[in-house]
């Protein structure tokens, strides 16, 4: 800039309807002491970007793939017979059939998401360090299985990075999250400034301190005498700073009591919309309103939104449980997919769909699958990715990632990559050391890449 | 000493040969014989339930020659060179029909038995770790640090400098500062008003704002030391403790549970709180303080009173995050031990040691041998959590109440004929639980869409319950999480990359070679070494120890400290801004017996820490950060100076010590932090009405009213806090239950006043709450403020029905759906409730249209922004 306005002087003369966008927008990458004070602002990614934001599908509990999505020939025939490593291989119960062009293999239990076959991304050689939920899930979010340091959540190292689009809203949203396994650090922010970390809401759309204590009139008339006070304390001599900030927090705040109980408000979306979701009430619903409220949050400009479905831990109840569990999560699922292409959402949305990790193809106890880190899969879907596409696979039972093996750091790494950051360089210091989302590890899996 | 340790001064030369004289007998035939003959059989038959990529079934691992060692729940697999007492040969010889191995698939051929046994009985050859070359080798990099950095250099004994204004310094600390700000040719600004000053002094040194009596006294009190005498009233009152003793409650990482990923509370962490709390008022000297921290059992007690306090003390090295679910015990003691020498490190030295775990330092000259040195130190001590590592589990599984420091005290219990009626109740319960458990039959579905097992593990978790009420001291009060001595001394071996199985050579117990501290005793072998590694911290020789400490409290005081790293003074740390004044504090504090009040109030008296808050353009475009003390830089309170400055100025808070934690009640058992436990809590922070410091801190479950302003990191050693501006905190103060109801106590309270008028009203309330009158245009504004809220309601709808409406609006009390498990569906104890228990708040009820004004107006004040920062 040839003649730098202070900006001070800047928001001085903006008295009043401060915005965000077009501060940013004046300031660019120019001005680091205003993006410290205004950490959520959009910021530069370090090359052009395949994707804007992420909707993270967590099926926490570790869904059983060679029920679903990983269909093994071998396996199905040898049911009954001792598997390579020992244990007894258990085909499934659940009819394959083949899908779409590329022909893809879904059981009957996921008959909705089978109509996406030709769209989905699989990641089919996926490996963790830690069979074990707590630390697993907590590595799937913020890379470290090492739960005694805990690092930041990867939706955290997102708004780190990026800054996220709308200022009026939070721009990392998880919705039920799992309350153990790590509980809030899976959405936190560890050692980043905490305005990063991610904002819990219920499926019920409930965010604390966000409806408006009184009626709007009343309360537009109390910030006035607050920013009245804020700005007369701007204006004494040697004020703090942040005092700025502080009076553009109000009118954000003020917006946002409007924005988000509306935006989280899916009662008033159309029928057919909410038909397509299979949106009812009570705890059977809960997914398909999580689905519904990420489409609402991605479309407004959230930068990560993580929707959760638990209960997939089948040590037993395998049949019945998965028939329960795909039943609440195909149809949204699909739904969703169907609705952000339908939208154009899909252009600069990618969803990542699956578990911490996966399932035994072979048995434990009369009717269950112990938990599998050597080998699952996941899906993306979307912005960026290549469509139709399978990197990576298992062993002919499904026992271990045998080839395009991906450490869930490589996972990290890919969809940092996607997002436009080079995950070397998206470094923190704390501690004496500069930390990442990917620890010392993580490779970009350029295959995928469309 | 036993065979495998090494001298010190053998250390770096003997690396190469003690790796080769470790335990295993590893000759190349051996270990071939290992490699295609039984490792095969391992990874065929056992490598499916019992490695690293598994969950050890029964907690055994067959892929680390220690997991065979060690063994799991039925102890140790193998006796090295003895196969008939190895477990792991009865198992797959099937010698018990209800233990044997494998479970599943095929049995082992009496060939591959035999292959075993020879193995077994040729003393268990196990592939020996390469061992990285770097390790124990002299790097004269290290050397050249170890020289030049100044953080390590002895404390010098710097003279303070001439000023030209003499008349301007106070005390030799103001002429460190005017002589650095004369260098460049500067003036400090003027100096605070007497309003400032005092509520300046009031919030850093106490945490809360200062009375409007306490203004108006001091402003009128006309002697030369009025304001030394308001420091010392400040430095002698309790709530001194309760501030600083939070300071350092944020170094010490304090929380009260273990945090991820099975959050397991610590129902006595409070003690050490309050040990704390005790400790700063009391004004124990701060070496001293450190000592009894981390070596508080060892110490000489007079009574059971001091010895129960150093005990408590140690907390500081227990308290910390534990990863409960750990599935293999090397890696739980080896990440615990980790955490404490983080911990100590940095809070102590502001050394990052923790990252020589798996290499050498990248930055700082401390090799993975201090490390280890360090680490043999505290594998010395048992972590009294009171936890034990469990892979899965529920219920106590996590909880071992031998493994908490036990309290001296009476501890009068159930008659002996009940204890043993319950004991052999357990046993039963006990006996027939681990029958049921895990097998088909008690997998199976009862009736009521449960495991059969259920009821098994129900009844025996009731008894031992119960049992524990009996016996447990810590159900009687009389237990702490502490440290003591460990069962086994000795010197622990580098781990290759830090991964705790991988074993390297063994490191003699002992302190950084970063820096020498002369005439330090070396380790007393027949101990841990604590004791002495705290007097080689608290030595005055210590070069870092102090310098770290005044440094926290110079930040404390003045905003950023001389060196703004206060965590790190490594390589990578800051560099001191005044490095004379740094040394010079150092000294005179450990002359002046490590005394924290004796710092505090010379700092609070010096002229700099006294400077107006004024910034001309001229400094601040110099100097923006203020690092040279041309003033003094406004401060945004903390999260719990915000909280107890609006209950204090609404006449709500309880300035008593609160006694026990909420969390003092739950039991240790798996916490969600949506959970009734976790719910629980919340209500009783959202209902506190003591003061911050005292609000219960779970790991995951942050107090409301502390949420939005940056709350303590409770991880890690956190000697600053972060102070981001963000809208959340305008939704806390515009919409949130906390801030509506003691805004409209304070409003209650002006309206029931004996004021004659509103503007009298007003400016108490300005008085309360910000310090300070209001101007004439204030007074008009808020006038004017008042009249037209309460006219805008008396159109249409009241504002009582307004304000109700919206708060039955606002969802707080709406239950979301619940999620239970479906018919049919057996719970797993993985399987929880994904709805939050959300907390009952009482919903704010203003008694007439008047009071409804004053709230609107009380909770203004409180939004503003200047009652957010102290001047």
């Amino acid at each position: 800039m040839q003649n730098p306005i202070s900006r001070r002087s800047l928001l001085k003369s903006a008295s009043g309807g401060f915005g965000y966008l077009a501060l940013a927008g004046l300031l660019g990458q120019h001005a680091p002491a205003a993006i410290a004070q205004h950490p959520l602002l959009p910021k530069a990614p370090h090359f052009p970007p395949r994707a804007k934001r992420i909707i993270f599908v967590f099926m926490e509990g570790a869904m059983s793939g060679v029920d679903t999505f990983d269909y093994k020939a071998e396996l199905q025939k040898n049911g009954g017979k001792g598997g390579p490593g020992g244990g007894t291989l258990t085909a499934s119960k659940f009819a394959f059939k083949q899908y779409g062009q590329t022909g893809s293999w879904f059981s009957e239990l996921l008959p909705n998401i089978a109509q996406h076959a030709d769209k989905l991304c699989w990641l089919r050689g996926l490996h963790t360090d830690t069979p074990a939920h707590p630390q697993a899930v907590v590595q799937l979010h913020t890379g470290s299985a090492n739960a005694a340091l805990t690092r930041p959540s990867m939706g955290a190292w997102l708004l780190y990075g990026l800054g996220t689009d709308n200022q009026d809203l939070p721009g990392y949203v998880t919705i039920n999250p799992s309350p153990n396994f790590g509980g809030a650090v899976n959405y936190g922010s560890a050692f980043l400034p905490s305005h990063f970390q991610g904002t819990r809401i219920t499926d019920a759309g409930f965010l604390p301190n966000i409806k408006a204590a009184s009626t709007t009139a009343l309360q537009r008339k109390q910030i006035d005498l607050i920013q009245a006070m804020n700005r007369d304390f701007a204006a004494t001599p040697g004020a703090p700073d942040p005092v700025e900030g502080i009076i553009e927090s109000y009118e954000t705040g003020f917006r946002m009591q409007g924005k988000v109980p509306e935006l989280l408000d899916i009662s008033k979306e159309p029928q057919d919309v909410r038909e397509a979701y299979g949106i009812k009430d009570g705890p059977g619903g809960s997914f398909a309103r999580q689905c519904l409220m990420a489409r609402r949050l991605s479309e407004a400009g959230v930068r990560f939104v993580e929707i959760t479905q638990g209960g997939w831990d089948h040590h037993n109840n395998l049949h019945k449980g998965l028939i329960d569990r795909t039943g609440s999560v195909d149809q949204p699922t699909a739904a969703l997919l169907a609705d952000l292409e339908q939208r154009g959402l899909l252009e600069d949305t990618l969803v990542l769909f699956g578990s911490e990790f996966g399932r035994q193809p072979t048995a434990q106890g009369p009717d269950g699958r112990d938990h599998n880190i050597t080998g699952y899969s996941m899906f993306l879907a979307g912005a960026g990715v290549k469509k139709g596409f399978t990197y990576g696979g298992t062993d002919e039972f499904g026992i271990k990632a045998v080839e395009g093996r991906m450490h869930t750091n490589d996972l990290h790494a890919t969809l940092l990559a996607l997002l436009g950051l080079n995950h070397e360089q998206l470094t923190y210091r704390y501690a004496g050391r500069d930390f990442r989302l990917t620890d010392v590890a993580g490779e970009v899996v350029k295959d995928i890449i469309a | 000493m036993s065979p495998k340790l090494i001298t010190a001064a053998a250390v770096l030369a003997s690396f190469a040969a003690t790796a080769l004289a470790l335990e295993t007998a590893t000759d190349e035939a051996k270990v071939e014989f290992f490699e295609k003959k039984v490792r095969p059989i391992l990874v065929d038959h056992c490598y499916h339930c019992h490695s690293a990529d598994t969950k050890p079934a029964g907690g055994l691992r067959v892929d680390d020659r220690n997991g065979l060692l060690i063994g799991g729940d039925a102890g140790a697999a193998i006796v090295a060179g003895d196969p008939d007492k190895s477990l792991l040969i009865e198992r797959v010889l099937h010698e018990n029909p209800k233990r044997k191995m494998p479970k599943e698939g095929e049995l082992l051929t009496e060939a591959e038995v035999d292959v075993l046994k020879q193995w077994i009985r040729d003393g268990l050859a196990w592939p020996r770790e390469r061992i990285p070359a770097y390790i124990g080798k002299k790097r004269p990099d290290f050397e050249k640090l170890k020289a030049e950095h100044w953080a390590w250099q002895p404390l010098q004994n710097p003279k303070p400098p001439e000023v030209a204004d003499a008349k301007w310094a106070r005390d030799d600390v103001d002429r460190f500062i005017r002589a650095t700000l004369e260098a460049k040719g500067l003036k400090p600004v003027a100096d605070a008003d007497a309003a400032t000053l005092v509520r300046r002094v009031k919030f850093d040194l106490t945490g809360l704002p200062p009375t409007p009596e306490e203004i108006e006294a001091f402003k009128n009190d006309r002697s030369p030391d009025a304001f030394s005498k308001l420091v010392d009233r400040l430095l002698a009152s309790p709530q001194f403790g309760e501030r600083w003793g939070r300071h350092w409650l944020d170094v010490a990482r304090y929380g009260e549970s273990t945090g991820p990923s099975r959050n397991i509370p610590y129902p006595h962490a409070w003690k050490y709180r309050d040990y704390v709390i005790d400790a700063v008022n009391r004004d124990v000297p701060f070496d001293r303080f450190l000592r009894e921290q981390i070596a508080g059992d060892l110490l000489p007690a007079a009574n059971d009173a001091e010895r129960n306090r150093q005990l408590t003390a140690t907390g500081f090295l227990a308290l910390g995050v534990k990863d409960v679910n750990q599935r293999f015990k090397t890696r739980f003691l080896m990440d615990n031990v980790d955490e404490q020498i983080d911990t100590v490190s940095r809070s102590v030295l502001a050394l990052t040691v923790s990252c020589a775990r798996c290499h050498d330092h990248k930055f700082d000259p401390i090799p993975v041998t201090d490390y280890y040195a360090l680490a043999g130190i505290f594998s010395s001590t048992e972590n009294a959590a009171g936890v034990r590592n469990k892979m899965g589990g529920g219920g106590l599984d996590y909880y071992d109440p031998a493994a908490l420091v036990r309290l001296a005290g009476d501890t009068a219990a159930a008659s002996p004929q009940q204890l043993a009626k319950l004991k052999a109740d357990l046993a039963v319960a006990k006996k027939a639980w681990d029958e049921i458990r895990g097998t088909p039959e008690g997998l199976k579905l009862a009736p009521d869409g449960k495991p059969t097992q259920r009821p098994f593990r129900l009844k025996y978790e009731t008894l031992q319950t119960e049992l524990n009420s009996f016996t447990d001291p810590a159900e009687r009060g009389l237990a702490v999480h502490g440290v003591r001595e460990g069962k086994t001394i000795g010197d622990t071996e580098v781990r290759i990359r830090g991964e705790a199985e991988r074993i390297g050579p063994t490191v003699p117990r002992g302190y950084l070679t970063t820096f020498a501290v002369p005439e330090a005793q070396p380790v007393d072998p027949q101990h841990s070494g604590r004791l002495e590694l705290a007097r080689w911290l608290t030595s005055p020789r210590n070069p870092l120890t102090a310098r770290v400490a005044v440094n926290r409290v110079w930040q404390n005081l003045f905003g950023t400290g001389l060196v703004s790293t206060v965590d790190n003074f490594g390589v990578k740390g800051d560099v001191p801004s005044h490095p004379e004044l740094l040394d010079f504090l150092a000294q005179r504090f450990i002359r002046e017996g490590w005394s924290v009040k004796k710092l505090v109030r010379e700092l609070t008296l010096t002229h700099a820490y006294q400077l107006g808050t004024d910034a001309p353009a001229k400094l601040h475009d110099i100097d923006p950060e203020n690092r040279l003390v041309w003033r003094h830089s406004p401060r945004r309170l903390s999260a719990e100076e915000l909280r107890d400055a609006i209950l204090v100025t609404a006449g709500r808070l309880d300035t008593k010590p609160a006694g026990p934690s909420p969390v003092k009640e739950l039991k240790m058992i798996e916490m969600r932090d949506n959970g009734p436990e976790a719910r629980k809590v919340v209500e009783a922070a959202d209902n506190a009405v003591a003061r911050s410091v005292y609000l219960p801190l779970l790991r995951g479950v942050t107090p409301k009213a502390l949420e939005a302003f940056d709350p303590v990191c409770q991880t890690l050693v956190s000697g600053r806090r972060e102070s981001t501006t963000v809208p959340t905190q305008a939704l806390y103060f515009l919409n949130s239950t906390f801030v509506r109801q003691q805004a409209l106590a304070l409003a209650e309270r002006l309206l029931g006043s004996e004021a004659k008028s509103n503007s009298e009203r007003i400016e108490a309330a300005y008085s309360l709450v910000l310090g300070r009158q209001p101007t004439s245009a204030e007074l008009d504004r808020t006038a004017r403020f008042l009249d037209d809220y309460a006219a805008s309601f008396e159109v249409g709808e009241t504002a009582l029905q307004q304000i109700a409406s919206a708060q039955a609006a606002s969802g707080e009390s709406a239950g979301a759906s619940a999620a239970t498990a479906p018919p049919g569906q057996a719970v797993n104890p993985d399987d929880v409730e994904r709805t939050p228990e959300l907390a009952k708040e009482a919903p704010v009820k203003p008694k007439d249209t008047a009071s409804v004004a004053w709230m609107s107006f009380v909770q203004a004040l409180y939004a503003s922004a200047e009652f957010r920062f102290v001047p």
